[in-house]
């Protein structure tokens, strides 16, 4: 049967996934971790993780549930592990940040929590993957956005391998020499994997669908499309590679220069094709959800001129890590942040309205948000977020937990904007509620009607 | 959905003196399903149609310069008609009562007039809309409401026409 449903959880996953996101600027803010402390302490590596696992992580594997079913036009296959999945990630993530914690003498230290919590995760990305891969595999030939995803899934088993085995070492349950040399080498091909391979590899293969569609834009399949995909392919497989030596104590420093150069050419190319959708749009105007998806966009390049600049200059300043700061707010944030302005009230949209669309007026989906409010908590959020990379640059730590204060005042604008959304707040009272329906749940499924 | 080609230049074997037959099969069966092959020869392989066409493919004939022929074999897609699980013998359905062009809309306005124009209709009559895509989440409302439905993208793969049924429980339900 073609068509797919509202999944049932995936708001569930954006409350938690913004909920951690929060809870990572305020920490940053308070100048707890990087850039407070050194990038590879564990105070830095739990709010890494917090961020990269709790928001991103869980903002991904929510779309994954509600969006693949879109690019295949098939229903999710076994969509009861939802809720396993999501309640393990935090689990598993909770764990995590205990152990880490623990290492910073936070907490009390003990050894098993990040291996426990390693596993659980492990655990709740098999879920993942077999809900995703199982849909999947019963559409092909799988369409060119879905193939991304399909390599987003090889990655994200890499990721999730990769940082067990780093588990391991670092709580101190085993002094392997193949894994503490692992532990030493193959911290950044760990999170090119995840922030390169799993999530970037995904969103740009979801944009080609979801900016084709906003804007009334051919969806080709084009040759730089193509090339995008067997770029990352290419630049993932070095990854790996070089994660496979770094165990023999072999630096992956080369590697991963390569894997981010081969990156930043794909970027470029994805950044063409995303011009050309904009070229052929029929539809003049942008909404605000293509608009901050076009500002992530330039961003994506940025970081990666920034990484490239990096490798090649000698100057005495650090770029990498404002480059990654870049990359993961500006780009992997802020598209995040974009795409949940529209998603949110698409879904509270199809929820509430579908079962009576054509039976009594309803709202358009416009009507659910506040554009006007929302495009300033965009701008602001944006503006800070380069701002803040800037100060990293400058090393100018003040300004730049200033400037995280303004990130977290804009995401925090955007979270009420997205419950307002939920709770129907701006819609004209004459039509908010027809017969038929029910004010949904702020973020639980509603257990009646059509979001099965 | 765009049509992905696989391509094969058969001039270069054909200059050799070679026999480029074998090779053609060759690619057709490694053709992944919903693919098509693109073909380049130095002159218009008519016997070729034929096999093709027994294969289940048509094919588009573009003449290129220096009187070189690209022939691009497309499979045919019965498969691609999309049909809703409740839907019974839609090639009897009667001429559409209800024509519509909803290709200009941004998604979900289609969804919403498809409904609108199907709860405006008696029992047994067919509404036939063009969409510029595949309107997914318009699928499981309409079997909802007991509406039967058939659709397929157009050739080139940029409109998506759907045929409703109207169904029983489709006015007051």
């Amino acid at each position: 049967m073609p068509g797919a449903t509202l999944s049932r959880w995936t708001m569930s996953y954006f409350a938690a996934a913004l909920s951690c996101l929060v809870a990572g600027l305020i920490l940053t803010a308070s100048g707890f971790g990087y850039p407070s402390t050194a990038i590879e302490d564990p105070e830095s590596l739990a709010v890494i993780h917090l961020i990269a696992i709790g928001w991103l992580g869980l903002l991904f594997a929510g779309s994954l549930l509600q969006f693949v079913p879109v690019l295949v036009s098939r229903p999710l296959e076994t969509p009861c592990l939802s809720l396993p999945v999501l309640l393990l990630m935090m689990v598993g993530l909770g764990l995590l940040l205990t152990g880490f914690l623990g290492l910073a003498d936070i907490l009390p230290l003990w050894s098993w929590t990040l291996p426990l919590g390693g596993s659980v995760l492990t655990l709740a990305f098999a879920g993942l993957l077999w809900m995703v891969t199982k849909t999947l595999a019963a559409a092909r030939p799988l369409p060119l956005p879905a193939k991304f995803v399909a390599l987003g899934c090889a990655a994200l088993v890499g990721v999730a391998v990769s940082g067990l085995l780093l588990a391991l070492p670092l709580s101190g349950v085993t002094a392997n020499r193949y894994l503490v040399g692992f532990l030493l080498e193959a911290a950044p091909s760990h999170a090119y994997l995840g922030l390169v391979g799993w999530m970037t590899v995904t969103a740009i293969g979801v944009s080609y669908r979801l900016l084709a569609m906003f804007l009334l834009s051919p969806e080709r399949s084009r040759m730089t499309s193509r090339a995008v995909g067997w770029l990352m392919a290419a630049g993932l497989g070095i990854v790996v590679g070089g994660i496979l030596l770094a165990g023999s104590g072999i630096s992956s420093t080369a590697t991963i220069y390569l894997a981010t150069a081969i990156g930043g050419v794909a970027a470029l190319i994805y950044g063409l094709d995303v011009h050309f959708i904009f070229r052929e749009r029929k539809r003049k105007s942008a909404e605000m959800n293509v608009l901050a998806s076009l500002a992530a966009v330039a961003m994506l390049i940025a970081s990666f001129v920034l990484f490239e600049a990096s490798a090649l200059s000698d100057l005495p300043i650090d770029l990498a890590r404002p480059a990654a700061y870049l990359f993961v707010f500006g780009w992997l944030t802020g598209l995040g942040l974009g795409q949940l302005y529209k998603i949110v009230a698409f879904m509270t949209w199809l929820e509430c309205y579908g079962p009576v669309l054509g039976r009594a007026p309803v709202p358009r989906v416009q009507e659910l948000v506040n554009e006007r409010r929302s495009s300033a908590w965009f701008l602001l959020y944006f503006g800070a977020t380069v701002a803040a990379t800037v100060a990293l640059i400058a090393a100018a730590p003040t300004v730049f937990r200033w400037m995280t204060l303004a990130q977290l005042a804009a995401i925090c604008a955007l979270v009420f904007e997205f419950a307002q959304a939920r709770r129907l707040a701006i819609v004209p009272q004459e039509i908010r509620l027809p017969d038929g329906v029910r004010h949904p749940q702020l973020f639980l499924p509603s257990f009646k009607g059509s979001s099965q | 959905m765009t049509m992905e080609f696989k391509e094969l230049d058969v001039r270069p074997i054909l200059r050799d003196g070679g026999e480029p037959f074998e090779e053609i099969m060759k690619a057709v069966a490694g053709l992944q399903e919903g693919q098509g092959l693109r073909l380049l020869a130095p002159f218009r392989p008519q016997p070729l149609f034929r096999v093709m066409d027994s294969k289940g493919f048509d094919h588009d004939v573009v003449e290129l310069e220096g009187g070189h022929f690209e022939v691009r074999f497309t499979p045919r897609m019965e498969e691609a008609v999309a049909v809703s699980e409740n839907a019974i013998s839609p090639a009897l359905w009667p001429e559409p009562a209800v024509q519509l062009d909803l290709s200009d809309l941004p998604p979900p306005e289609p969804m919403q007039q498809i409904l609108a124009a199907a709860e405006g209709l008696e029992a047994g009559k067919v509404i036939f809309a063009v969409l510029s895509r595949e309107p997914i989440f318009l699928f499981p409302e309409l079997t909802r409401r007991g509406h039967q439905w058939v659709g397929n993208y157009d050739q080139g793969g940029t409109a998506y026409r759907i045929m409703i049924r109207v169904g029983s429980g489709g006015r007051n339900a």
